[in-house]
């Protein structure tokens, strides 16, 4: 387990410095900074010393060389916009959105474990037909229209939710129903073909001629041998979420690192934004590690034929 | 095969992330005294388009920065009125010109920052100085000052000289833009939340939810009647205003029709006027007959009536009324098809390209309905006889055509801009838009170059007719460009509040004109 830990790390950390380089370069082909930090009517003098100021008068390559120097003393510069440092700023975002991304998926991956379990457990039956209905909806659903359709509906007319906001437990409801509805029916649908392959194995005609209860059989065995295709799913799905959601975030006011993100591409904040696609890839890869991880646990394959 | 112990591994280790993700939805949920619906009648909770970047002072004039900070929580040794347009005092009681380079400013007494200092010359001094001459990229230098050089020395405790190298008639209105701060405040670097003297100080900001002002009980002048304000930003217009309708705000800005506000909605003049930049130095818009063409072809009437669903007036120059230098005699283009059709017709028998792809840059979101007003013109401008594309930008890659230096390689284009004038004097658009070298100019000629300098030389009465004249000239001979329209905001107010908004209101929403209702 150990050896194969080390190579996925290993194998991380090239992607990590093509992350970083991308990042660094796309970054500076948005355009000049201060056309958006100076007023309009500023002189070319006040522009020069703008750009010298940032050091953006320097040439590419000595740019990235201050950068990576600082990157490695975790200095990650400081904000154009806010003047403040910029790892403060996605330290505080990335908390914001692992919550919600966590919360989300522990929720749709429940559900969906329960509803697609009890689909599969009888094929085409009027449960499996309202849960495929249902599922196809959901992961179907534009999260935009869902979020606004959401606040009109719980909000304005029935007056029983917060529009937005991260106030209160009530505040949680609409950004996680609507970050949930598209995973949780993607999620009911992968459960459910992957259970109605392991309940019509071999092994579970076994398990219930030996007198094991249902439960047992759906959730002990079956459900075990239908993890992996959910788990990557689940994996991507998550993947997804963590690098930002950006439409709940902007529509609830969410103040995540998705948000984040997409202002500083806008502001050409370049050190945030070099600190939340830092953070972020580091954190999707450690995810990646995470889940192949488990991966591994729950396939015995998987680990031999990385060992062998 | 998975072992019982690493079942319980992974169970645990389930436990301890839903376990973590609790702690941290209770740690989000109670992180702010972020308004709902059961704020106190004594505050005021505003919904704002986005959350200032910082409140320093001398960034005011960014609008983010600028309708929370000030008038609340800074002030300025001026102000203007926004009605009248005159300039009335604030931290400064009376100002006189001593000479032509020399001003002298009279300043309050018993005027006391948050921190409990005294306001005095000293802070006023460093409070120039450190906008205009320091090294920390102060908006308010660019937008106001340019490349204008001054020293302001305290001569005693109430009594300022500001003296300019060359002569300023409208000095005192650009000092309506310098937010005083103590001289304790850093001038090598922005402050995030200043001292000021205005009658609101920060009390909490919880950066990325929200903003809460507290009414400054050692406030020189009348205490306004909300004890505090809540500010939180939402990005998405039909949420700031159901936000209202909720009862979770009282005050929301930046809205368009399509928001929904409904009744709550309140319009207002936002001082910005919408425009096209023709850009005439290219053929075939360096014929003055296709620039005229354009103007007669665009149907102001209409485009404000049906796309701006008659938020906006039709406009005939730049700079709205209420700003010096607007003439009375500038009217609109009328819509003119066939003037427009004949006007192409002789260009295209005189040799001009009029079969030349014209580009029309437009930016995404620059007002409500951006893009379909641009389809507009496009299908008039094609009617006459142009050949005419759109290019909607984001405001980054638009940028690239509103200031110089232009990208080489674009064809002739017509830019969509709007252009607001926070100052109140036509100095502020002038130059920048319509002069040879302006930032913002793709075209100009020696005759208007005069013209605005003669105009910036002038004050008083001169200076009003010298502005109005370069306007004049500008739309008669030289047709830089099409006025469209002078623009309407629209922002909601909650039953509990009254506000009534003005031209200033974009740029500054000052707390204390906003009332309890009843």
């Amino acid at each position: 387990m150990l050896t194969f830990l080390r190579r996925r790390i290993t194998s991380s950390a090239i992607p990590l410095v093509v992350v970083i380089l991308g990042v660094f370069c796309l970054a500076r082909l948005t355009g000049d900074p201060a056309n958006l930090y100076l007023p309009l009517s500023a002189t070319p003098e006040m522009r020069a010393e703008f750009a010298a100021r940032h050091g953006f008068d320097q040439p590419l390559l000595v740019q990235f060389g201050d950068y990576l120097a600082q990157v490695v003393r975790l200095d990650f510069g400081e904000s154009l916009r806010t003047a403040e440092p910029a790892a403060t700023a996605v330290l505080r975002a990335f908390p914001a959105t692992l919550q919600l991304a966590g919360a989300t998926m522990i929720l749709a991956i429940l559900g969906a474990v329960v509803v697609g379990s009890w689909a599969a457990y009888r094929p085409n039956s009027v449960a499996d037909r309202v849960a495929s209905f249902t599922s196809t909806t959901a992961a179907s659903m534009p999260d935009f229209w869902f979020a606004i359709m959401g606040v009109l509906v719980f909000a304005v007319a029935l007056g029983w939710l917060p529009t937005s906001g991260t106030v209160g437990a009530a505040a949680w409801v609409l950004p996680v129903l609507t970050l949930l509805i598209r995973p949780f029916g993607v999620l009911v649908q992968v459960v459910r073909g992957a259970m109605v392959s392991a309940l019509s194995a071999p092994y579970i005609k076994v398990a219930r001629s030996k007198g094991a209860g249902e439960v047992r059989v759906v959730f002990g065995h079956a459900l075990r041998n239908a993890a992996p295709p959910a788990l990557t799913v689940a994996g991507d799905l998550t993947v997804g979420l963590v690098n930002g959601a950006v439409v709940v975030e902007t529509i609830f006011g969410w103040p995540g690192i998705g948000k984040l993100m997409i202002t500083s591409i806008l502001q050409r904040d370049f050190a945030v934004l070099q600190a939340a696609v830092l953070v972020t890839a580091v954190t999707i890869f450690a995810l990646n590690i995470v889940i192949d991880a488990c991966y591994a646990l729950l396939d015995s394959r998987v680990r031999q034929g990385v060992t062998a | 095969m998975i072992t019982t112990p690493r079942r319980r591994q992974a169970a645990s280790a389930l436990l301890a992330l839903g376990t973590m993700l609790s702690a941290g939805a209770c740690t989000v949920a109670n992180s702010g005294p972020e308004p709902s619906s059961g704020a106190a009648a004594s505050t005021v909770r505003i919904v704002l388009p986005e959350e200032p970047p910082t409140l320093e002072p001398c960034d005011a004039s960014l609008t983010a920065t600028g309708r929370v900070t000030r008038a609340n929580i800074t002030e300025a040794l001026t102000e203007r009125d926004p009605a009248s347009g005159q300039l009335q005092p604030a931290l400064a009681t009376e100002w006189k010109q001593d000479s032509e380079n020399e001003w002298t400013f009279t300043l309050r007494q018993g005027v006391k920052f948050h921190d409990g200092t005294a306001f005095d010359a000293k802070a006023a001094a460093f409070s120039i100085d450190r906008t205009v001459n320091s090294k920390i990229d102060c908006n308010v230098k660019g937008y106001v000052f340019g490349g204008i050089e001054l020293t302001a020395t305290a001569v005693d405790a109430s009594t300022l000289k500001v003296k300019t190298a060359k002569p300023d008639p409208i000095l005192p209105l650009r000092l309506s833009f310098v937010e005083i701060v103590p001289a304790t405040t850093s001038a090598t670097a922005k402050v995030r939340e200043p001292v000021g003297t205005g009658p609101y100080k920060i009390a909490k900001w919880d950066t990325g939810r929200s903003l809460r002002l507290e009414r400054f009980s050692g406030y020189w002048g009348k205490a306004p009647d909300f004890a505090a304000a809540d500010y939180v930003w939402r990005a998405e217009g039909s949420i700031r205003a159901a936000m209202i309708q909720s009862d979770e705000a009282d005050v929301a800005i930046g809205l368009a029709p399509e928001d929904g506000a409904g009744e709550a909605a309140v319009q207002f003049p936002n001082n910005e006027t919408s425009y096209l930049r023709i850009d005439a130095a290219k053929p075939p818009l360096n014929d003055i007959r296709v620039r005229q063409a354009i103007n007669y072809a665009i149907d102001k009437n209409g485009l404000v009536a049906s796309v701006f669903a008659g938020l906006g007036k039709p406009a005939g120059q730049i700079v709205p009324e209420g700003v010096t230098g607007h003439s009375t005699a500038i009217q609109p283009w009328p819509f003119d098809m066939a003037q427009a059709k004949k006007l192409i017709a002789e260009a295209k028998a005189d040799g001009v390209p009029t079969d030349t792809p014209i580009t029309i840059i437009g930016r995404n979101g620059i007002y409500p309905k951006a893009a379909e007003s641009m389809e507009v013109v496009q299908n008039a401008l094609i009617e006459a006889g142009l050949s005419v594309k759109i290019q909607m930008l984001d405001v980054n890659a638009w940028l690239e055509y509103l200031l110089a230096p232009f990208p080489k390689d674009a064809g002739p284009t017509l830019l969509q801009a709007q252009h607001g004038n926070q100052a109140g004097d036509a100095a502020f658009t002038m130059g920048q838009i319509y002069g040879s070298k302006g930032a913002q100019s793709s075209y100009g000629t020696k005759e208007l170059d005069e013209l605005i300098s003669a105009a910036e030389q002038a004050s008083g009465e001169e200076r009003q007719a010298a502005f109005a004249k370069a306007l004049e000239y500008q739309n008669k001979e030289v047709v830089r460009d099409a006025v469209m329209a002078h623009m309407t905001g629209i922002l909601a107010l909650s039953k509990k509040v009254t506000y009534k908004p003005n031209a200033a209101t974009n740029d500054e929403m000052r707390l204390a004109e906003m009332h309890p209702a009843g």
